[in-house]
């Protein structure tokens, strides 16, 4: 399973992060639903590609911006600036105070964390406001005067703030989590040191702490355009109506540069090497161990395979590992397995094993390894599994008009990696194509140990914590 | 909306920046934000009830917007129904009902499930036992029958039962190894009567769970699980005679019995005066900070306006926790307030992860504005504002079955009327300010709260100490003070 929302947000939102799920098999009714979002596309003269999607089902609007801007574009030393950058997009513009964008759309409706926030990945940001269909007008002023006049009403003081914010987001997602390091580190080690995935979204303490007003002048006038956006408006919504406010609205945002070249993203097939780093976390109760193996990215035709890999291996109770490291060997107490959807040149498709405490790293490790060397002769009812497992989750997902991973979303994804809306129509058939012979094919290529980072997290000796009532501090 | 402090501050900085920018921004007009159009009605679903000849009851509630369906059968055998000495047996008799049942074994029913495509889940929680499916429409039927027969006659298999207990006491570990795992613990034990049930955790400590025995969950399902004692909630994209049939399909031979039990009594503790409760986790580079009180009910007569309150204080981004500690102080990535619901009395309280250098400052200011909202009256337009966020944003809020499903789930639970939902909107816009003061003044004591913070005490306990914010303890992770 691919994790649709690991991207860095603005606000926490318990339900966004997708937990590796379960695998399938063949079921007796093993058939895609037939299913269709419906839309219409138009570009204004502005470059700005506006998708209109209609469902009167629910008296409920999206609004939701894709800019084509992620870490991968940022420069070295400068780490973590797409995703500060998101903040500063909420710190209000021309004509919208600080604060005044959500004390707007809360009272409009809009929830916190689910309607509103803003994500960033490795290859995009993203903005959205989910709210009653009335506000449309609303959502609709508050991004166009974002895109249109951010940086007029900029201060320091209101970057020192996001700043602190940021660092404390990284606090918490990072550096105070047990195993909080192991996506920076596995990113780390399967890009080279100067490919655009080698560092991650968050970036580092150093790098946040030396930007600057100027960098988020210069980023807002080089991502910062309509012709580098697409906008998808969605749900209760009159499509006639919808277009002339996105003309009243976005059509005066003068066209901005085309955004500079993206650095070289293609990579060999394969790393050529194994790495294998041992984390000592003071953090961590119990022994884990990370298998991450280079991959072909979303925007490649192998895509699915890389999916239901992950579903077969590590995905659900049913999964290779489950069965072999929790039930049998009872080395581990959970497994996963899932690729992160990076969009070029290379993804990454990671296997995890949490160990007992106090239970040894090494047979952990050994025991992942055996299994990971046996991913091949996968059988039809395997491949059934994981298929049906991915068509739950990708119906799931439409339930939503907007926010994280509804339709709206699906609809920018399709247009801002394959330049087609219509792609959402195409996921489930994509995976109802693959065979065994496409999952043995990329195993046999790609899961093979020259092509492999491994993460070995065991816990490190710590000041012991306070227990005992003859200690002092 | 915010205070009068807060926003006499911030005009400040606003009218600073105005003249700073003023060459810049003279030709520009600030615009006024558009107006709603004309308010599309919503209409919450209606919900349907019967009842199976084995006293099951059935709860239905309609959505056909997508082929989902989720099916959960709830049983009244929570973690709030097992003795002191056996905490954490509901949550293992739970995690064992999906490891074998008949001649299937646990590996079995996962690849039965999986092979549905269904999202299968059993378990056990605070208030309710249950087992659950989410799953496309046309293998909901098959999926849920076989849920089903993991609830009605789980096998329990001694093999199983060794491994799944390692796992719950892996699980306690990987909780308590958080700085919120252990500050949770620390809340609930000092907010609790010790005869309370939540005053334990729910999944039990490595004391009790080391002790439990497979005798122990079997005699706790044959005793507790009965279908006098569920409910089996349905919602989605299924018909009422359908569901009838899933329903008498999955749960009609389901022939235990069990006597009612009496409601749940959690005792709150009695206190006077703040206590300040300490957590030690070297290293940490941040902390977690709670603030809060026992004693909350849903059925509460000013239940509504407490949900009012707790929005302006805690319930969203533009909340007064979150703009003060986050968007003011920059000390967090986000502070809120919750009220944590549950059979017998719940608990209200703030939290916050914070940085460890600014944790007894962040303290101060969130003390300071539960104990504002307590004894200041909150301004009309700001409870207007995070009241209509609540009532516009609900429709938002239900849009999949599982959310629908959860908002059902929590009026079984807490004991509210089946049709809450068709007057909860107008019943939270028609709350007044003096509302709102009538509850804090009679639920909130700002004098007499728990503050409970985990974080590395070598660098927090001296500064949280100089602010006098009470009695303050030191306790170690399982609850005992060490001074």
């Amino acid at each position: 399973m691919r994790l649709r929302y690991l991207a860095v947000s603005l606000v926490l939102f318990a339900g966004a992060t997708a937990g590796a799920q379960a695998a399938g098999r063949p079921a007796p009714v093993a058939k895609s639903p037939e299913l269709r979002i419906d839309f219409t596309r138009e570009t204004l003269p502005n470059g700005l590609t506006v998708v209109y999607h209609v469902d009167h089902s629910t008296p409920v609007a999206a609004v939701l911006l894709w800019y084509n801007v992620g870490s991968k574009m940022e420069q070295a030393g400068k780490t973590g600036f797409a995703h500060l950058f998101e903040h500063m997009m909420f710190k209000g513009s021309k004509n919208v105070a600080d604060g005044q964008h959500w004390a707007l759309l809360e009272a409009a409706g809009g929830r916190a964390g689910a309607d509103i926030n803003g994500t960033t990945s490795w290859d995009r940001t993203n903005y959205f406001e989910q709210i009653p269909s009335n506000q449309l007008e609303l959502a609709l002023w508050l991004e166009s005067d974002r895109m249109g006049t951010l940086t007029q009403t900029l201060t320091q003081e209101k970057l020192d703030n996001q700043r602190e914010v940021v660092k404390n987001e990284r606090r918490q997602s990072v550096d105070n989590q047990p195993y909080g390091t192991w996506v920076e580190k596995t990113e780390e080690l399967l890009f080279p040191d100067d490919h655009p995935y080698h560092h991650s979204v968050i970036g580092s303490m150093t790098d946040l702490s030396n930007a600057s007003v100027a960098d988020v002048r210069n980023f807002f006038s080089t991502y910062y355009a309509p012709n580098n956006a697409v906008l998808v408006v969605a749900g209760d919504i009159d499509v006639p109506q919808a277009q002339a406010l996105v003309r009243k609205y976005f059509a005066p945002i003068p066209r901005g540069p085309a955004a500079p070249p993206l650095a070289r993203m293609s990579l060999p097939a394969t790393v050529g090497r194994e790495q294998r780093i041992v984390v000592e976390d003071q953090q961590a109760p119990a022994p884990a161990v990370y298998v991450a193996y280079r991959v072909p990215p979303a925007k490649d035709l192998r895509a699915p395979v890389v999916s239901l890999l992950g579903d077969i291996m590590g995905g659900g109770r049913s999964s290779r590992l489950y069965d072999a490291l929790v039930r049998r060997q009872q080395v581990a107490t959970s497994v996963a397995g899932f690729n992160f959807g990076l969009a070029d040149g290379a993804d990454m498709l990671v296997f995890q094993a949490t160990g007992k405490p106090g239970a040894s790293a090494d047979s952990l490790e050994r025991a992942l390894l055996v299994e990971l060397a046996g991913a091949s002769s996968f059988t039809q009812p395997e491949l059934e599994r994981a298929r049906a497992s991915e068509r739950f989750a990708f119906v799931d997902g439409l339930q939503t008009t907007g926010g994280f991973g509804g339709r709206a979303d699906r609809l920018a994804e399709g247009w801002t990696f394959f330049r087609d809306p219509n792609h959402v129509n195409k996921i489930l058939g994509e995976f109802d194509r693959i065979t065994l012979a496409d999952l043995n094919a990329l195993a046999h290529e790609r899961l093979v140990s020259t092509n492999r980072a491994i993460l070995v997290y065991v816990p490190a000796k710590k000041p012991v914590a306070q227990t005992s009532p003859t200690r002092t501090p | 909306m915010l205070s009068s402090m807060i926003r006499g501050r911030r005009l400040t900085t606003t009218v600073a920046l105005a003249m700073t920018l003023s060459a810049a921004t003279m030709h520009a007009q600030t615009v006024q934000p558009p107006a709603p159009g004309p308010l599309r009605p919503y209409v919450f679903p209606s919900v349907e009830q019967f009842q199976l000849a084995n006293g099951l009851k059935v709860i239905l509630v309609e959505k056909h917007t997508l082929p989902i369906v989720e099916g959960r059968v709830m049983i009244d055998a929570g973690a709030m129904r097992e003795p002191a000495a056996k905490n954490g047996l509901a949550s293992l008799t739970g995690r064992l009902l999906s490891e074998g049942t008949g001649t299937m074994s646990g590996a079995d029913i996962a690849r039965a499930m999986e092979a549905l495509g269904a999202q299968y889940s059993a378990g056990g929680g605070f208030s309710t036992s249950f087992a659950d499916v989410v799953a496309l429409k046309n293998v909901f039927p098959q999926a849920m029958a076989l849920a089903a027969r993991t609830v009605i006659a789980p096998s329990f298999p001694a093999s199983e039962f060794s491994r799944v207990k390692n796992q719950a006491l892996a699980g306690y570990q990987q909780a308590h190894a958080r700085t919120s795992g252990l500050a949770n613990d620390a809340f609930i034990r000092a907010a609790f009567d010790s005869t309370a049930p939540f005053s334990r955790p729910t999944n039990g400590n490595l004391t009790t769970i080391g002790a439990l025995t497979r005798d122990d969950v079997v005699a706790w399902h044959s005793s507790m699980f009965a279908p006098s004692a569920a409910t089996f909630l349905i919602v989605g994209d299924i018909t009422p005679a359908d569901a009838r049939a899933v329903a008498q399909q999955a749960f009609g031979g389901w022939t235990a019995t069990r006597a009612p039990l009496p409601p749940v009594v959690n005792a709150v503790r009695p206190s006077t005066g703040t206590r300040v409760i300490l957590v030690d986790r070297p290293g940490s580079v941040q902390s977690t900070i709670i603030i809060g009180q026992p004693g909350f009910r849903a059925t509460d007569p000013d239940y509504i306006p407490m949900v009012a309150l707790n929005h302006v204080l805690g319930g969203g981004f533009s909340s007064r926790m979150n703009m003060n500690l986050r968007e003011k102080h920059g000390y967090t990535y986000g502070a809120f307030s919750g009220l944590d619901l549950r059979p017998g009395a719940g608990a209200f309280r703030v939290s916050s992860e914070v940085r460890t250098n600014a944790t007894d400052s962040a303290l101060v200011e969130a003390v300071g504005e539960y104990r504002r909202i307590a004894t200041e009256p909150v301004p009309a337009t700001e409870l207007q504002s995070m009241v209509n966020n609540l009532v516009s944003g609900f429709p938002n809020s239900v849009q999949s079955v599982q959310d629908l499903s959860g908002s059902i789930q929590g009026l079984i639970i807490w004991g509210l009327p089946l049709d809450f939902y068709t007057t909860y909107r107008e019943r939270l816009s028609a709350v007044t300010p003096a509302d709102l003061q009538q509850v804090a003044s009679s639920k909130l004591t700002p004098n007499n709260v728990i503050v409970v913070v985990a974080g590395d005490l070598s660098k927090i306990e001296a500064p949280i100490r100089a602010r006098n914010l009470g009695t303050v303890e030191v306790w170690d992770s399982n609850g005992t003070k060490l001074r």
